[in-house]
């Protein structure tokens, strides 16, 4: 790794204290609660909230990248472990001061092929979020557990949109969370494949 | 002050210090397209010629000098100024980091997908305009 993850710690703190214009905390947890609330009275349907809510993650995370790179001195993660410390210690850090445990699961034993941990899409982390500031005050109903609802569904989309915009493809779901009646709150992040750049003009 | 987007390229046509205007015989549509093409040509060929990390900055030629800044997310700024000028990379870096992610980027009216449509809107291009009028190098 080239940076330790002291440092990276170091870096989200400095970006959370230079950021300037902070929201209460209490109106960013009933205005997304609001908007979960609206979407289960437009569609009905728990899965496809859990949808919505994703798409929406991943039109924020897409847009939430440029702002990380324009703040955030980081340059390009040499390998998908090192992402999944700078999602975690700066990104989440930075934007929600919250820095969610990282676990990278055991180098797996396949006899049959070359493992490499940077390009084999078998590569994840996964997150432990140990508070969660979207779901400050919520408690799930019965239909909403048995529907499958997951409340925080925005961030796996955030994650999504944000690292597909650095040339990654990944897969974002919940694994387990507290409102569900879980033990922990946690995301599982993998990775598909590296995206090569569109040349968008294939005219020339 | 021009401010066009491209995929994915912002640029803005030279705060030139020559008495002359240029003579512009492509539309700036056409313009851009060739300038993204000859970046691209240019940082492939520099990727093979050295290592991974090195990036393509700028050239100058006898009537201009092309400034290149590239943000990790694959958006491309481009300034093209007078051939003395300094490197204006920093500028570049600072209408990210300014104006782009204010107006642009937390503008969700505004898409950032500039493969159908430029990148453009009034107050991106005003931010940009101040800026670059407050530069030292701005004649």
């Amino acid at each position: 790794m080239a940076t330790p993850s002291k440092q990276y710690k170091a870096i989200g703190e400095d970006l959370w204290k230079s950021r300037t214009e902070k929201v209460n905390a209490e109106l960013f947890a009933l205005t997304y609660g609001a908007l979960v609330v609206q979407l289960i009275q437009d569609y009905e349907d728990y899965g496809e909230v859990n949808k919505q809510l994703e798409k929406m993650g991943y039109n924020i995370g897409t847009r939430l990248i440029e702002d990380f790179l324009a703040r955030s001195s980081v340059g390009r993660c040499s390998d998908f472990r090192e992402v999944g410390e700078v999602v975690a210690k700066v990104g989440f850090k930075s934007f929600l001061n919250i820095t969610p445990t990282v676990t990278h699961p055991p180098p797996t034993s396949r006899p049959t092929s070359v493992q490499r941990q940077t390009s084999v899409p078998n590569s994840s982390f996964t997150l432990t979020l140990d508070e969660n500031p979207l779901a400050e005050f919520v408690e799930l109903p019965e239909e909403a557990l048995e529907g499958g609802l997951w409340f925080s569904n925005v961030l796996c989309g955030v994650l999504r949109g944000a690292l597909e915009m650095v040339q990654m493809q990944v897969q974002v779901e919940f694994l387990s969370d507290v409102l569900r009646g879980d033990e922990t709150t946690e995301l599982r992040v993998t990775l598909l494949k590296y995206l090569e750049e569109e040349v968008p003009m294939g005219d020339e | 002050v021009i401010a066009v987007g491209e995929d994915p390229s912002a640029s803005t046509v030279p705060p030139t210090t020559s008495a002359g205007s240029r003579t512009n015989t492509l539309t700036f549509d056409e313009e851009a397209k060739l300038v993204y093409g000859v970046i691209l040509s240019l940082r492939n060929m520099i990727k093979k010629l050295s290592r991974r990390d090195e990036q393509f900055t700028s050239y100058r030629t006898s009537t201009y000098r092309l400034h290149l800044y590239e943000t990790l997310s694959g958006y491309k700024f481009v300034m093209l100024s007078d051939p003395s000028t300094d490197g204006l990379r920093f500028v570049l870096r600072q209408i990210y980091s300014g104006p782009f992610v204010d107006y642009v980027a937390r503008n969700p009216l505004v898409s950032m997908d500039s493969r159908e449509q430029g990148i453009d809107n009034e107050y991106f291009r005003a931010s940009v305009d101040r800026m670059i009028r407050g530069l030292s190098v701005f004649a």
